[in-house]
């Protein structure tokens, strides 16, 4: 081969590529075709082993629970079940199943199902297993007949119901079929679905993401405007998501956007940007049990320190609300009239003076990629150093920083992160960050206060809402003046959408990713 | 362009607008676009850009500068007693060396920061350890070639012992390449110390460092653009610099290895 | 003889070779302080939940008791399991060899068949305007942050001109996977609508990869010619009166290439090392992407098997070039 010929090789090759590059991508959908443009990757389709708010659509779309979490503020609803009831004792909760619901492979959705799937969350344990693994023992949950279910609780436990939604039933006649070495279908059930849910999968790929078409035979039923496919599709850089809206390719992206991007997508004809208070709210953790941050004139010092409104009306112009307690400002149980803390140098500095003990250089944790907790760390920093308080900022991966809040020696002094919704029930935010039976677990700022802890404990048992509410609101106030952590704000959900799509609803679980309730104009 | 670049990072506090940019913060002036006040525009913070990579230079020379050493002092006495010696220790030292070099530097660089986690120091610790075995092969290389000099073998055979043969002769022989080794791996180096910032892996927020400003800068595109160019200009430059730097000393010190433009 | 004594040599100290990497890095990546289980685990996950998962994958064991059942695994072919996506790494790399092979195949192509070229013409038209710019483009080559350059070209071309995808690798699905290589199943498929799609994803990645690569390249050849065209027997050929068109052809080019031929190792390194920063920015769903993200979900098997492969890779393509270099190069 001479070089000419390798040559000439080339020249047509670089050709082909050059007509490539002109090459333009091509975008024609069904007209009732939803494709949704997601930041996390669906690793896995299996209801049972996830449990985090980025990857909820898989769940919510092709799987039932008894209950389910709808609007905003999330109110629990009947779904499977038409009816539940709890016993005086608060230990047994029986659920009548509604009549004609089906899997979708037409087999009927029944109580042993029911059991299977709750049997399965407990024998993987993993997704939302902590939520179940202290109130259930393996084994306890009974089907008298096809349409009852019998969970017999431990101990009484008052958000047990709040946690209901979280078991997505499973057509377990399926996967007992699909069972290899006694793992639940567990191999199976990660690239494949056995729900009773709105959409069924039609086609899926780990690194891409889901399509699923209507289920027809869903038993809510279908009124006569819906979405006859769905697809959500992995997207992780933001820009691309931002673009493929503006241009049409999606239809609709999570609702956690920089403020900037929402800024130019909210200026952009083709866009309508839904806007809902969530409940998620960012906070610093500050390691409580670490000396000097046992001393609460110290910690009161740290939060005089921050400036709040710097950062939620410049840095996020004005996104978010301020939320001054540890819990959220748009459920029951928070505090409306606690006030929280101000960014006053001169009060951080009094309280500073009366801390005893000497200061040591303090590390603030930040998230690697999240770019909020790192401009809330610097900015903190910045405010500790106008009052003498030296820092520096630590900014790690999750799986660091995951690994670093479970070992009270490896916890940074403050760390930054948000706090989201699994279950909408005060005991999700205050009632595990600060209960003392969670310390070195969800509670990470090991604060254990015996006031508050009774308080939290009651509340966990304590049937009556009103009641409960009143605990919760006492020790938010509580842990407040005591500044256990650094609160900061409660997120607002921007979610943007193409003009036509229509009937969106929004719930903070979940994050208004249920498609049923959607159609496209 | 070398010595400007020395010269700014010393003197970075005169030479910047707003010398206290590197922890002050502005925020009702964040993203602002470049103008006379502030000639790259502000970042998220609402600090002057200019003014942060003015100190960026001064992160990005400290890093280069001690990683390199230490890859000099490690490399260049492993690449020294290797070469001379030939006997079981100079192979397994040459292995070692070539274990290292058999995977792309920046993959275990990333490994080693991320085990050490995020800090100047890291980077430096991590950059030291991928980059030695490059001039323990050089040295190694010329040892070789300068032990088969008529004067090396003479005062070898004038009984010499090993050691002042080492510094005496053979190092002043090889010196010139390990200079423009040096010199060109400092490119080599600051580039890569960039692209660990990049990945998160460098010293961390509020730094200035200049890898970080721009995976920083992402996040508000297209609109902050001046956010991402400035300090990718900054980083251009110096490791031009460095590269022609160590250009023109090869031409000057060595033209017998003008052809092998290993890098 | 000589090469064949080098190329038994080099066999020889592959295996010590892989198994000193391994060691390398198992250490490397066993001392990080992150907890995958803890990690995978998720935000709820109980203690005693996480303790078990880590007796499940063998986490709790001592250091040496995993690393040496982790070198039975490999020899048995057995890569381990991603803690992450729990796919076994095996089947990981191989669903994204495809990814990353096609895209530095397009960075080999593009940067010799515009690399060569202008290396020649720079040498021939030396110290001309030509050269002069030509040489200003091989030091910014050299001198340019990766991950900046592919920023600049989203900024450009993709978010400003909006003439090429931002980054990915395709639009939803892609054609049927039979190679893997989207372009050939494209066509096999004969979806000219995905092959455009996906030469258009194609473009960003591939300028960005192959800019530094073409760059040594350019250097190699401009000095490989200008050695060849300084030498005796050109200058002798010269004088006979032959055509200098001719003369170039003929006997400086081949001189020369042989010369960028036994360079392609290092052009190699600069793709692979390459790869894993061009692959974190156009989220290019290759194997770069994959090693950087085990490293950051401290992902240990992950991390090994990659590097085990990488620098397998790497041993056998500096194998090949010293061969080939043993061949057409006696001397050496």
């Amino acid at each position: 081969m001479s070089f000419i010929t390798v040559f000439r090789t080339f020249a047509v090759l670089l050709a082909i590529f050059a007509i490539s590059m002109t090459g333009t991508p091509t975008k024609s959908f069904a007209k009732s075709k939803f494709v949704f443009a997601n930041s996390s990757p669906y690793d896995t389709l299996d209801p049972h082993v996830i449990y985090d708010v980025g990857r909820v659509a898989s769940r919510l779309n092709m799987y039932d629970g008894l209950m389910r979490w709808l609007d905003n503020p999330p109110k629990l609803t009947p779904w499977l079940a038409e009816s539940y009831d709890i016993s005086s004792d608060g230990k047994k909760y029986t659920f009548k199943l509604r009549k004609g619901s089906t899997f979708h492979d037409g087999s009927p959705v029944e109580a042993k199902d029911v059991v299977y799937s709750i049997e399965r969350i407990l024998a993987l344990k993993k997704g939302a297993f902590s939520l179940f693994s202290k109130s259930l023992d393996p084994g306890s949950t009974k089907a008298p007949d096809a349409h009852t279910v019998v969970f017999n609780l431990k101990k009484p436990s008052s958000i047990f119901l709040a946690t209901v939604p979280a078991i997505h039933v499973v057509n377990s006649d399926l996967l007992k079929s699909k069972e290899v070495n006694g793992d639940w279908g567990g191999v199976w059930l990660s690239k494949n679905e056995a729900g009773s849910g709105s959409f069924e999968l039609t086609r899926y790929d780990p690194a891409i993401g889901f399509q699923a078409k209507r289920y027809a035979n869903h038993f809510m039923g279908w009124g006569d405007k819906y979405l006859d496919e769905i697809e959500f599709r992995t997207v992780k850089e933001i820009n691309s998501r931002v673009l493929g809206l503006m241009n049409g390719d999606f239809h609709g992206t999570d609702g956690y956007l920089p403020q900037d991007q929402v800024k130019r997508l909210a200026a952009d004809d083709n866009m309508n940007v839904m806007e809902e208070e969530s409940m998620r709210i960012f906070y610093s953790i500050i390691h409580n049990g670490r000396k000097p941050f046992d001393d609460v004139n110290l910690r009161k010092a740290l939060s005089y320190a921050f400036d709040y409104d710097s950062f939620i009306n410049n840095i996020l112009s004005g996104s978010v609300a301020r939320n001054p307690v540890p819990v959220p400002n748009n459920i029951w149980g928070n505090p409306k009239d606690e006030k929280g803390y101000t960014f006053d140098l001169e009060k951080a500095k009094e309280y500073l003076a009366k801390v005893k003990q000497p200061i040591p250089e303090i590390t603030i944790g930040a998230l690697t990629g999240y770019g909020q907790t790192e401009q809330a760390a610097a900015l903190l920093q910045n405010g500790l150093s106008k009052i003498g308080v030296k820092s520096k900022i630590v900014s790690e991966p999750w799986s660091v920083a995951s690994k670093k809040m479970r070992d009270e020696q490896q916890m940074y002094d403050l760390l930054w992160l948000w706090r989201s919704t699994y279950y909408a029930d005060p005991n999700n935010w205050i009632g595990e960050m600060y209960a003392c039976d969670q310390v070195g677990a969800r509670n990470n700022s090991w604060y254990c206060d015996p006031e508050v802890d009774k308080l939290l404990m009651e509340a966990r048992v304590e049937p009556d809402q009103a009641k409960r509410a009143a605990n919760y609101k006492k020790a938010a106030k509580m842990v407040t003046d005591d500044a256990g952590g650094i609160f900061v704000y409660n997120t607002k959900w921007f979610g943007p959408y193409n003009k036509k799509v229509k009937g969106v609803r929004f719930s903070p679980i979940g994050n208004a990713q249920e498609m049923r309730w959607v159609h496209m104009e | 362009m070398i010595l400007g670049l020395i010269i700014v990072a010393i003197a970075a506090p005169v030479l910047a607008p707003y010398p206290d940019d590197v922890t002050e913060f502005h925020p009702a002036e964040r993203l602002m676009g470049p103008s006379v006040q502030h000639f790259f525009g502000t970042d998220r913070m609402g600090s002057d850009i200019f003014s942060r990579m003015l100190f960026g230079a001064r992160i990005t020379i400290t890093i280069a500068v001690i990683a390199i050493g230490v890859s000099v002092l490690i490399g260049v006495p492993i690449g020294l007693l290797a070469g001379y010696y030939r006997n079981w220790v100079s192979d397994a030292l040459m292995r070692v060396s070539d274990i290292f070099l058999a995977v792309p530097q920046i993959i275990l660089a990333i490994a080693i920061a991320q085990t050490l986690g995020a800090s100047i120091e890291n980077v430096i610790l991590a950059l030291s350890a991928t980059y030695w075995p490059f001039w323990a092969r050089l040295v190694y290389a010329e040892t070789r070639s300068a032990l088969n000099e008529a004067y090396v073998e003479a005062s070898i055979a004038l009984g010499a012992k090993p050691l002042r043969v080492m510094v005496m002769h053979v190092l002043p022989n090889i010196s010139s390449s390990i200079i423009v080794r040096t010199t060109i791996g400092m490119g080599g180096t600051i580039l890569t110390a960039a692209a660990l910032g990049f990945l998160g892996l460098g010293p961390p927020a509020p730094s200035p460092e200049w890898g970080r400003t721009i995976a920083e800068s992402r996040e508000f595109l297209p609109e902050a653009w001046w956010y991402a160019t400035a300090p990718g200009i900054a980083i251009f430059l110096v490791v031009m610099g460095f590269n022609l730097l160590g250009d023109g000393l090869r031409d000057v010190l060595d033209p017998r290895t003008r052809r092998s433009t290993s890098d | 003889m000589r090469t064949l004594v080098l190329v038994i040599n080099r066999l020889l100290w592959f295996v010590p070779t892989l198994v000193g990497l391994m060691i390398i890095t198992f250490t490397i990546s066993h001392i990080i302080p992150a907890d995958p289980v803890a990690f995978f685990a998720g935000e709820n996950a109980t203690n005693e939940q996480i303790e078990e998962l880590r007796a499940r994958y063998g986490f709790d064991k001592p250091l040496h008791i995993q690393l040496i059942n982790y070198l039975i695994g490999v020899t048995q072919g057995d890569l381990g399991v991603s803690i992450y996506t729990q796919r076994p790494i095996s089947e990981d790399l191989l669903s994204r060899l495809p990814a990353t092979m096609e895209l530095t195949f397009m960075a080999v192509l593009l940067s010799t068949v515009v690399g060569i070229p202008l290396g020649v013409i720079a040498a021939v038209y030396r110290n001309t305007m030509f050269d002069h710019v030509l040489r200003v483009i091989t030091v910014s080559g050299l001198a340019i942050a990766s991950f900046w350059l592919a920023i600049l070209f989203q900024l450009l071309f993709a978010m400003e001109l909006q003439i090429t995808p931002l980054q990915g690798r395709i639009d939803g699905w892609g054609p049927e996977v039979i190679t893997g290589f989207f372009l050939i199943d494209s066509i096999i498929a004969g979806d000219l609508d995905s092959f455009t799609n996906a030469a258009a994803h194609l473009v960003l990645p591939t300028l960005t990869l192959a800019f530094p690569a073409m760059a040594t390249i350019m250097r190699f050849t401009r000095a490989g010619v200008l050695d060849a065209i300084n030498s005796n027997y050109v200058l002798y050929e010269q004088a006979m009166g032959f055509p200098s068109r001719i003369i170039i052809w003929k006997y400086v080019l081949r001189n020369a290439l042989i010369g960028t031929v036994t360079q392609i190792g290092l052009v190699f390194g600069i793709l692979i090392a390459g790869t894993v920063v061009v692959e974190a920015v156009y989220d290019w769903p290759g194997l770069g992407l994959y090693a950087v993200e085990a490293i950051l979900n401290s992902d240990y098997n992950a991390i090994m098997g990659f590097t085990l492969i990488t620098g397998a890779f790497f041993i056998i393509i500096n194998l090949i070039v010293d061969i080939i270099q043993g061949v057409i190069d006696p001397r050496n």
